[in-house]
């Protein structure tokens, strides 16, 4: 291999046909005054050339994805490696690459996550486990031997309502017991259930004395169990406690049941991990009150809504004669400064009534009269407006007025809670 | 969590036997991912940074320790300015870093005015002499000792300190008047107060990730834009500043570009060619043949070439092979049509014009004094070079920061504008800090105040009054180590930034 990298003829931008030789394998330093053709040299003709080369290499089907580079201003360069390099422009703008992400460390920690982690309810923050049906069979034979069980199979979790057609469905079916809030009763009794208080229904599928040539019973059971119950299977050790097992990745108590773990679960950048709010980003683009009611003294009157429209220019626009129908409605007064408003009366402005009806009286060049209406609000408005509008510069118009703020509901942590 | 936190998180780690072995590979990426983020100095970054909000010195060096971590050899590297934005603490792991590369057998390329970078550098190759059309050549090559030794080269006459920033002999009083911030929480800012001495030169140090940027860009430009320049932006969170009577606008000079479009060009951006069409509308063959000043744009239909709309060149898209651009056909590259062509002052039309040096330039117009004045401040920050035309996509971020600072030099002073600097020695020479500072010491003698936030010794050196944050990044940084002259900041023990500076003041 050439000891030199040799550079014949450079003439890129203001370099004056010159040649250079850079040793290999050292650490070499380019410098000059700002503009006197170290990036020329540097970039546009050494990194260019390496670039082009290895671009030009490719089929030309690939190389229309990669846009070739021009053949920059020199006769030769020997001993060109492949190029990398490593300036400064290329960071993404794009919110979802973090230092995380372009490091690829964040890569790694959600494979970790998924393939170590231990799911916890997102509800009780009970850990979740699932087990399979031979790992249940198991578990349950480990008791001592002579133990009484009834298996049992959740069909209703603490809801209200009657269920009477599950309960005869069961009947058909052949089961012979049901045990209704703790209660163990005979299915052919009459059963009343109060429609507004919340029930625990389970079905007793089997029960049986532990003994060593039970297991082929046990299993057959327990898979009946799970196929009724969706998953969860009770066991009812007569005089101890209860074991609960779980053919699923849900939690006992609270019943959610959550998808095995895989790591995109972890991934903010998939519907699957992001939060649903802010999908993923951590935080919203908002119209910011305190940048929409920049100057607190001033009144509704004296346009203390700065965005157009709101701000009390035109004596005969609607906005106005919202305003001025809340100010009635609520009785407040549009003199008032904005600092001396009560809270739920700014609320109420700017995030409108919450469907409560107001009368709006009008009075314009082409008419007057009265309507009654809710009021939408001035940011849920101008938010929809946001939504609404395809012209850029009016998009550009409400930014403005917005600003990044963290999202409510996963507070910056960006993922779905699990 | 920070990167730090993470490292210390693993190596806490204890997994059993069928966790251990699922995990093993995986593990050994992320530690091994750490660790070259540690020693590329960049333990302070959390892993949910938004990427966009990193300093493109931090991006940077993000790249470099993927790039460590391939592993690769026989490739060529080729860097700009991997220092940027690292205080001289951070300076030496990357050189380590760099230097690691290199041992595992590739080539790297660094564009670099850093002298400790130089030092490090196994072979130099220094460009100029001058810039622009005056550069373009090689002046030196060959290790640090042989650069020092070449009288020819202007980075040697600076490395061996024949040419050297002085360090002022008085350090500048106070007007008296003071900008104060108070309760700043912004980011890893712990409730500090700051005290700005306004009329002087006021310098922010700190290591990287220290809350310099927070507590400038986040809460004092934004607020004082909002309340100054009606700027509609939210200050970072602090309880309040005092002081703001004193003021009566901000700027903030970095180095984006001054335009994007090719229309955009030094003479537009400084005001120059308004009064260059004036003068040419004045001229009697304009006003024989009526023409205007918008005649003399390039950028409006009357004069200015329609078959390439004042562009002077024709892109022919090729598809899957790159862009042409040609010179129109029509006009040559000049721009207008024959008829604006012909009218003449001094003997040269307004293409001609365009096509001068700011140099050129100065002598042409030496009687019309508005012109004068604004080429002459473009000649003083060192932009003697640059053709009145040149479209501003093809300046350097130095390039444009100095002609936003010209614009500035050539208005008329009020004598209560903050102007507020990030970083403003980023890919400058140190020839160029050296003509940075002396306008920067213009504007603050014009009774103007100045903030700087920067790690260029110096440029701290020769300031006024430095505020220094720290002690570290991140978490642990986030309060105010030192406040007073370079000579007090020298002498205080817990801050970093006082005992390089210390070195420096010793020596001269």
């Amino acid at each position: 291999m050439k000891d030199n990298i040799f550079i014949k003829g450079a003439c890129e931008h203001n370099l004056k046909n010159i040649d250079v030789e850079i040793p290999r394998d050292k650490f070499v330093v380019i410098t000059g005054l700002s503009g006197s053709g170290k990036s020329s040299l540097a970039f546009d003709t050494i990194y260019a050339e390496g670039q082009r080369r290895y671009v030009e290499s490719l089929s030309a089907y690939a190389r229309q994805f990669l846009g070739l580079m021009e053949k920059p201003e020199v006769e030769y360069i020997e001993g060109l490696s492949p190029a990398i390099s490593i300036d400064q422009k290329t960071t993404s703008r794009n919110p979802r690459s973090t230092v995380g992400t372009v490091t690829e460390i964040f890569d790694y920690f959600r494979l970790l996550f998924a393939r170590i982690g231990i799911p916890h309810c997102p509800q009780c923050g009970q850990e979740i486990s699932l087990q399979t049906i031979d790992q249940m069979v198991d578990r349950i034979l480990a008791l001592e031997e002579g133990t009484k069980i009834q298996l049992l199979a959740p069909v209703v979790r603490g809801r209200k309502g009657e269920y009477h057609k599950l309960i005869q469905d069961a009947k058909k079916a052949g089961y012979v017991r049901l045990r209704v809030d703790g209660q163990v009763i005979d299915i052919n009794d009459e059963i009343e259930l109060d429609k507004n208080k919340k029930h625990t229904i389970e079905i007793v599928v089997d029960r049986l004395i532990l003994k060593n040539d039970i297991q082929k019973r046990l299993s057959d059971s327990i898979e009946t169990v799970l196929h009724l119950s969706g998953g969860t299977l009770v066991v009812d050790v007569i005089g101890k406690e209860e074991i609960m097992f779980n053919q699923n990745f849900a939690c006992n108590d609270c019943g959610i049941s959550i998808e095995e773990l895989a790591p995109r679960n972890f991934s903010f950048n998939t519907p699957y991990g992001a939060c649903p709010v802010c999908s993923g980003l951590g935080t919203l683009l908002e119209i910011d009150p305190e940048i929409l009611l920049a100057d607190k003294s001033k009144t509704l009157a004296q346009g203390a809504i700065q965005a157009g429209g709101w701000n009390f220019e035109s004596e005969d626009s609607y906005a106005r004669s919202y305003l001025e129908a809340l100010a009635t409605h609520y009785n407040f007064n549009i003199d008032t400064p904005i600092e001396k408003l009560p809270k739920h009366i700014i609320d109420k402005i700017l995030y409108g009534t919450n469907g409560e009806k107001i009368n709006v009286t009008y009075n314009r060049e082409n008419g007057s009269g009265t309507f009654v209406t809710a009021f939408e609000g001035v940011i849920t408005s101008m938010e929809r407006r946001y939504k609404e509008t395809k012209s850029e510069d009016m998009k550009k118009y409400y930014e403005q007025y917005m600003s990044n703020n963290p999202c409510p509901e996963c507070h910056k942590k960006v993922l779905q809670s699990l | 969590m920070s990167v730090s936190n993470v490292n210390e998180f693993f190596s806490g780690l204890t997994l059993n036997d069928r966790e251990m072995k699922i995990a093993n590979q995986i593990l050994k990426e992320i530690t091994a991912r750490v660790k070259f983020l540690v020693d590329v100095g960049l333990d302070y970054l959390t892993l949910s940074r938004s990427a966009g909000t990193l300093s493109g010195g931090e991006a940077q060096r993000i790249r470099l320790a993927t790039q460590i971590g391939s592993g690769l050899m026989g490739v060529l590297y080729i860097l700009d300015e991997p220092s940027i934005g690292l205080h001289q603490r951070d300076n030496e792991r990357l050189l380590h870093s760099l230097e690691r590369l290199r041992d595992l057998g590739n080539t790297l390329i660094v564009v670099e005015h850093d002298e400790d970078t130089m030092y490090a550098a196994d072979y130099i190759i220094d460009m100029g002499p001058e810039a622009g059309v005056h550069g373009g050549e090689v002046v030196a090559t060959g290790t640090v000792e042989d650069i020092k030794k070449n009288a020819k080269s202007l980075t040697g006459q600076y490395l061996s300190g024949m040419k050297k920033i002085e360090i002022p002999e008085t350090r500048r009083e106070s007007n008296g008047k003071i900008l104060e911030i108070i309760g700043a929480k912004e980011n890893n800012l712990k409730n500090v107060s700051v005290r700005f001495p306004l009329g002087i030169f006021v310098c922010i140090t700190g290591v990287s990730g220290s809350g310099k940027s927070s507590l400038i860009n986040e809460i004092l430009y934004k607020k004082l834009a909002s309340s100054l320049n009606r700027a509609k932006c939210k200050p970072g969170r602090h309880d309040m500043i005092l002081g703001l009577e004193h003021l009566d606008k901000v700027i903030d000079i970095d180095q984006s570009p001054i335009g994007r479009t090719p229309r955009s060009n030094p003479a537009t951006y400084t005001g120059v060619f308004d009064i260059i069409r004036e003068l040419f509308a004045s001229t009697t063959d304009s006003k024989m043949r009526g023409y205007k000043q918008g005649r003399f744009s390039f950028n409006v239909k009357g004069g200015r070439c329609e078959a390439c709309s004042g562009d002077g060149i024709i892109k022919i898209e090729m598809h899957f092979l790159p862009d042409v651009y040609v010179p129109c056909e029509v006009c040559k590259g000049k721009r207008y049509n024959r008829e604006t062509l012909e009218v003449r002052y001094k003997g040269k039309n307004i293409s001609d014009i365009l096509n001068m040096t700011v140099e050129d330039a100065l002598t042409f117009f030496e009687n019309i004094p508005k012109i004068n004045r604004k080429l002459q401040t473009l000649l003083d920050v060192g932009l003697g070079y640059i053709k009145l035309g040149q479209p501003s996509t093809t300046l350097s971020g130095g390039e444009a920061q100095r002609i936003k600072l010209a614009t500035e030099l050539s208005k008329r002073s009020t004598g209560k504008t903050l102007y507020i600097l990030d970083e403003p020695t980023t890919g400058l020479h140190m020839a160029d800090v050296h003509k940075l500072i002396e306008v920067l010491q213009r504007l603050v003698d014009a009774g103007n105040s100045i903030v700087v936030i920067e790690h260029n010794l110096d440029v701290i050196k020769t300031s006024d009054y430095i505020i220094d944050l720290g002690p570290e990044g991140g978490d642990k940084g986030g309060l105010i180590v030192a406040e007073g002259t370079p000579e007090q900041i020298s002498r205080c023990k817990e801050s970093y930034t006082g005992h390089f500076l210390n070195k420096i003041l010793i020596n001269s």
